[in-house]
């Protein structure tokens, strides 16, 4: 959609077709730019389909309006559009009980459909105790909106989601994962693949903050698995301006958008944790990002040759992609000479499928081989995912014989980000006081 | 339940954009030189600007056609594309995009 706005500001006409259900996504793309009234023509023709015989009727039917589109004179609105009206973002925003402010955001659009924890001046205070930044800090601008990140918006949607002060520092360091070019948030956050971003935490910070990296990482339950993903969900939303259906267009989209958070087990992992992998040093607190839309829970062989071809039988064919190995798992491989590095190249080497079964072989998908890979015939094997340096493994998870494999996609300049979580002067005091919050559960 | 609240939008702000008009159309697109936009990161693009381009040839034999190929998931002014990009759109008299979505 930039590209017609890009004619555009280069003084040349344009009309740009774009699915009729996207129009809404135009628009703000378009408006986002300065032209919110650049020619946008809604076209029937489905979402990356390339069968002629669909698409040749579509265009006959709009070919009138196509050449309208460059030739029709301006209206005085497209001449001279309205300016955009200046946002009233008054500091206190609403004034009520606990029901009437939740009803207020959900209405909206600033909730997530669960209850929040009401964002008062004395709520918000505290939540900044997380951080020596101070409230005022641009952290930088979250697309697609271009929202400000500064501190004290990232406190705000914190407290919403009911996260302690202690999360600040993670947060902080979340939306510097989300800014930085190299993890495609721009594509991820808004992808009709429903792509969810993947959380995962190394470091002293995962004890400091109880981060649940055994047992169902992955489940409700948790205060900081929980509420570190709902609150990366709202700053995305809220200062990102990325709404279900109007900007991010995922087709299903994925309960993983507010929740995909999980700690690696380092002292589980005979290997070196990830963390580390990625350039950071092994006493840095640490969260890594990737966006996949898709897990397998793989039910391995639980010798090593059972394991390693489970794997192979599982991955998916996407890019960026986290394997999960739990506890014992690892320990069965390392005890057998495997290194992360040789269980990778084994992955890449023999996870293959026949070329039939490979959606781009019938030219019928996004997905491209590279040229490198592509086959001869149908019957001929291509590799499922052809870059070892795509994948990661990871210990986490409780006992158990299974497995998660995370699949992401990925595009050329796309890669694993990690970035380090700087932790506030007065942090010992800080883990102090939060640190006991856990649950306690009865056995029955 | 009575308790109130004062509470801070979560809201963020954003620089506000100054909403400029588009350029003006061309009285016709006979003997102009038409510029199609294919987005190929989104596959419906390639069919859609095949088809739009072999409707316009019919219809003004006398254009010129010009495709700009585009096959990077990311806002074309952060790529090396944007030097070719440019030159292209001088090229040409209108253009049309597909975007694919």
């Amino acid at each position: 959609m930039y590209d017609a706005v890009y004619v555009e500001q280069l003084n040349k006409p344009a009309v740009a077709l774009v699915n009729e259900n996207f129009m809404y996504d135009a628009r703000s793309a378009a408006s986002s730019k300065g032209l919110p009234t650049v020619r946008v023509l809604a076209s029937a023709v489905p979402c990356e389909c390339i069968n002629e015989q669909i698409v040749e009727p579509i265009i006959d039917s709009m070919m009138d309006d196509i050449i309208k589109g460059l030739t029709k004179p301006l209206s005085p609105q497209e001449e001279s559009p309205e300016q955009p009206k200046v946002e009233e973002t008054p500091r206190i925003i609403f004034k009520g009980n606990l029901q009437e402010i939740n009803r207020f955001f959900y209405k909206r659009g600033w909730a997530d459909g669960l209850p929040i924890i009401p964002p008062t001046e004395e709520a918000v205070k505290e939540m900044l105790t997380g951080t020596d930044l101070p409230a005022d800090h641009i952290l930088g601008k979250i697309v697609p909106r271009r929202g400000k990140a500064t501190v004290e918006k990232v406190a705000i949607n914190a407290v919403m989601a009911g996260a302690l002060p202690t999360y600040m520092p993670v947060l902080i360091a979340g939306v510097e994962a989300l800014l930085d070019p190299e993890s495609f948030f721009h594509v991820w956050g808004v992808s009709t693949g429903s792509w969810a971003p993947f959380w995962i935490f190394n470091g002293p910070i995962r004890k400091d903050l109880n981060i649940n990296y055994s047992s169902g990482t992955l489940s409700p339950g948790n205060i900081a698995n929980a509420t570190i993903g709902r609150s990366m969900a709202l700053i995305i939303k809220n200062i990102g301006g990325a709404r279900p259906g109007i900007e991010d267009m995922g087709v299903l989209g994925n309960t993983g958008k507010y929740s995909m958070v999980m700690a690696e087990n380092e002292e589980a992992n005979p290997w070196g944790p990830l963390h580390v992998e990625n350039g950071l040093h092994k006493d840095d607190s640490a969260v890594s990002l990737i966006f996949p839309n898709s897990s397998v829970p793989v039910f391995p062989g639980t010798d090593y040759d059972g394991l390693l071809n489970s794997m192979i039988h599982s991955v998916t064919r996407r890019g960026l992609t986290c394997i999960v190995l739990n506890p014992a798992h690892a320990k069965t491989l390392f005890e057998n000479g495997w290194t992360k590095e040789e269980i990778i190249t084994y992955i890449t080497q023999f996870a293959r499928v026949p070329a039939y079964r490979n959606p781009s072989y019938h030219k019928a998908a996004l997905i491209k081989i590279p040229k490198a890979y592509r086959v001869l015939n149908e019957m001929e094997s291509s590799p499922v995912i052809e870059n070892p340096a795509w994948i990661r493994i990871i210990v986490a998870g409780g006992p158990g014989n299974f497995i998660g494999i995370y699949a992401g996609g990925r595009w050329p300049g796309n890669e694993w980000v990690t970035k380090k979580v700087n932790l506030p002067a007065n942090w010992g005091s800080l883990v102090k006081k939060y640190k006991d919050v856990v649950p306690n559960y009865a056995f029955y | 339940m009575s308790n109130e609240y004062e509470v801070f939008s979560p809201w963020a702000e954003a620089d506000r954009v100054p909403a400029s008009g588009i350029t003006p159309r061309v009285s016709d697109l006979a003997g102009k030189k038409i510029g199609l936009f294919c987005y190929t990161v989104k596959p419906a693009s390639t069919p859609i600007i095949k088809a739009i381009e072999t409707r316009l040839r019919e219809r003004f034999p006398s254009s010129e056609f010009s495709r700009f190929e585009y096959d990077y998931n990311k806002d074309l002014m952060d790529t090396p594309d944007v030097a070719r990009f440019n030159d292209w759109v001088k090229g040409v008299d209108a253009a049309i995009a597909a975007v694919g979505d």
